[in-house]
């Protein structure tokens, strides 16, 4: 499921063990795009069925990004199940992105 | 065909002799990068850029890289300046651009967060100025020379696309220069202004130089500067020399017959040199003085390197001066202090500062020879230099003593730190040995504007004052007046 209005989501109870995943971007350049089409690639292998990607255009939703702080696009910022984790870049090294979020051998 | 250059459109500082050195202030919808290292006061020069704007009709964003926003505010409130209501009424927004560092790295990033959040805040109050402090945190992050000029090129595009006169800050060595990876900071901004904050002989000084300014002249020197209570202070001299008043009519000097050697008395708004050796009675000269002045309902600062107030009020008693009349009627202020206390800089605002509150007509500097212990004999030049500049400019008359050793006196001294060419008027102290007697004599070896006796006049100090047992005689010279300097009385 990917939705590009942001932040609606949190008031909608979700069952443990969903991903709540927020990708903050800047326009359509090709971090954007690269980032965007990794995190798929990510969930598809390891959270099918589970998980959320909101995406945020910060040049857009600049209130957005002043709330979460987001000086460095794109930015991927896992909310949900806690701790929250924030990833910077286009998310290129997956195995440094799965760890991240805990997806690695066992998680998935 | 040539075209006649144009000079480039700038915003003032208003920060206190900074532009005079700009001439004029930053450049309009231009970049300016201010470097210094710890304590130099760039994030102060960048705030009172952004509140003077914010005050006149030019709205501010203010992006904090590495401090937080309430620590800015804090700051800028020991200035005087209220960022907290300047942000309610919609002129300054602050942006708390800090980095936390437990961020995962994962591929290339850039800025373009960061631009969006300052975007907006722009679009928002309107702003037209924006200060970035402490780019180089920012620039860090990227971790890659290469990555960091692209980024920094990218945000000056983007701040000059917006039309926006821009102030980034960056630390820099101890020297003044930026770090050798930030070199390339120096070459992008418009214009490039060092600020130093370096140690000469035990006391602290500040030294700001302008290094480029594309498009437009500027003062190459360094100049000294504090960080005064009100944000910035910098005493540039370059133009003070052109603005000097033009000495007005003369005063008494409290002595009839002093007066009749300089042709009717001292030239006001002159600069006045007594010298001579201990003991010749250069502070009850000068004390004579400003007890004339002060009868005639003048006000006048005293400023005392050489002892305290109580202690000069006591001796000038036993010379016969009582300065006590001046001090109650508050036409006379003195102002004491070690030259040692502080740095010449702090000195010298602490003068100008009793300048502005007291507004004197006169202002006494008992010694000029002490003012070497502020540090330096650069730092006493320095010091007095801009003093009898900045009292020039204002017309106040400003007496100096100056105490030399008999043992050289040679003309050299007679000016004291080798700012003769400010001085209009030197009065000349010593003591001869007549027979079995020693004897003080006085001599005017100089008087800008004014005739004035070439004769050493002996002279007794009594318990009455000083007092001159021949009558002095007028100036023999009045015939060869020149007419030099609008001697014309």
């Amino acid at each position: 499921m990917i939705r590009s209005t942001p932040l609606a989501a949190g008031k909608k109870k979700r069952k443990q063990g969903h991903y709540l995943l927020r990708l903050f971007m800047a326009g359509n350049g090709p971090n954007s795009t690269r980032a965007l089409s990794n995190l798929r690639e990510l969930c598809r292998q390891h959270l099918k069925g589970r998980f959320t990607i909101e995406t945020i255009d910060v040049v857009k939703n600049f209130d957005a990004a002043v709330r979460e702080n987001i000086l460095i696009t794109p930015a991927l910022v896992l909310e949900a199940p806690l701790p929250r984790v924030v990833i910077l870049g286009n998310l290129s090294h997956l195995q440094k992105v799965r760890l991240a979020l805990r997806l690695a051998e066992g998680a998935s | 065909m040539r075209v006649k250059g144009r000079a480039i459109p700038k915003v003032p500082t208003q920060i206190a002799g900074l532009d005079e050195v700009l001439e004029g202030g930053l450049p309009r919808g231009r970049t300016t990068l201010a470097s210094g290292g710890p304590g130099s006061g760039k994030t102060v020069l960048g705030l009172e850029f952004l509140c003077s704007g914010a005050m006149s009709g030019e709205p501010g964003v203010f992006v904090a890289l590495e401090e937080r926003a309430e620590a800015v505010r804090q700051n800028a409130l020991s200035m005087g300046w209220d960022l907290a209501a300047l942000e309610k009424a919609g002129k300054v927004a602050i942006v708390e651009a800090r980095m936390f560092g437990e961020e995962v790295v994962s591929g290339d990033f850039d800025i373009h967060g960061l631009l969006a959040i300052v975007g907006g805040h722009i679009k928002r109050i309107k702003a037209r100025r924006v200060v970035m402090d402490a780019l180089d945190v920012l620039l860090r992050i990227f971790n890659d020379p290469r990555r960091e000029r692209n980024e920094l090129y990218r945000l000056h595009e983007w701040l000059i696309d917006r039309g926006l006169t821009n102030v980034l800050t960056a630390k820099a060595h101890r020297e003044g220069d930026v770090a050798s990876q930030y070199e390339f900071l120096d070459f992008m901004a418009d214009c490039v202004i060092r600020l130093d904050h370096r140690v000469i002989g035990q006391v602290a000084t500040r030294r700001l130089r302008v290094v480029k300014y594309r498009g437009s002249g500027f003062g190459t020197n360094e100049y000294p500067y504090v960080i005064g209570r009100h944000g910035i202070v910098l005493f540039p001299l370059t133009k003070a020399e052109l603005a000097h008043q033009p000495l007005g009519p003369k005063v008494s000097t409290g002595l009839a017959g002093l007066d009749a050697m300089l042709d009717g008395g001292l030239r006001s708004s002159s600069c006045i040199l007594i010298t001579g050796s201990s003991g010749t009675g250069k502070t009850t000269l000068a004390s004579t003085f400003v007890q004339a002045a002060c009868r005639r309902g003048e006000k006048v600062l005293y400023l005392s390197f050489e002892e305290s107030k109580e202690a000069m009020i006591t001796a000038m008693q036993s010379a016969g001066v009582d300065l006590g009349p001046a001090l109650r009627s508050k036409r006379l202020v003195v102002q004491t202090a070690l030259p040692e206390a502080m740095g010449s800089d702090d000195h010298l605002i602490r003068a100008l500062d009793a300048i502005a509150a007291f507004k004197p007509s006169h202002v006494t500097v008992d010694a000029i020879s002490a003012c070497i212990r502020m540090g330096s004999e650069q730092a006493a030049f320095d010091y007095l230099m801009r003093l009898v500049s900045i009292l020039k400019e204002r017309g106040i008359t400003c007496i100096l003593t100056n105490q030399i050793n008999p043992m050289d006196g040679s003309d050299e001294e007679l000016s004291g730190i080798g700012f003769s060419s400010v001085v209009d008027a030197v009065i000349q102290l010593r003591f001869v040995e007549i027979g079995a007697e020693i004897n003080r004599q006085m001599l005017i070896v100089k008087s800008r504007g004014s005739a004035h006796s070439n004769r050493r006049q002996s002279y007794v100090i009594t318990s009455r004052g000083i007092e001159f047992p021949d009558h002095p005689q007028p100036p023999l010279a009045r015939v060869f007046r020149t007419g030099r300097k609008g001697g014309a009385n």
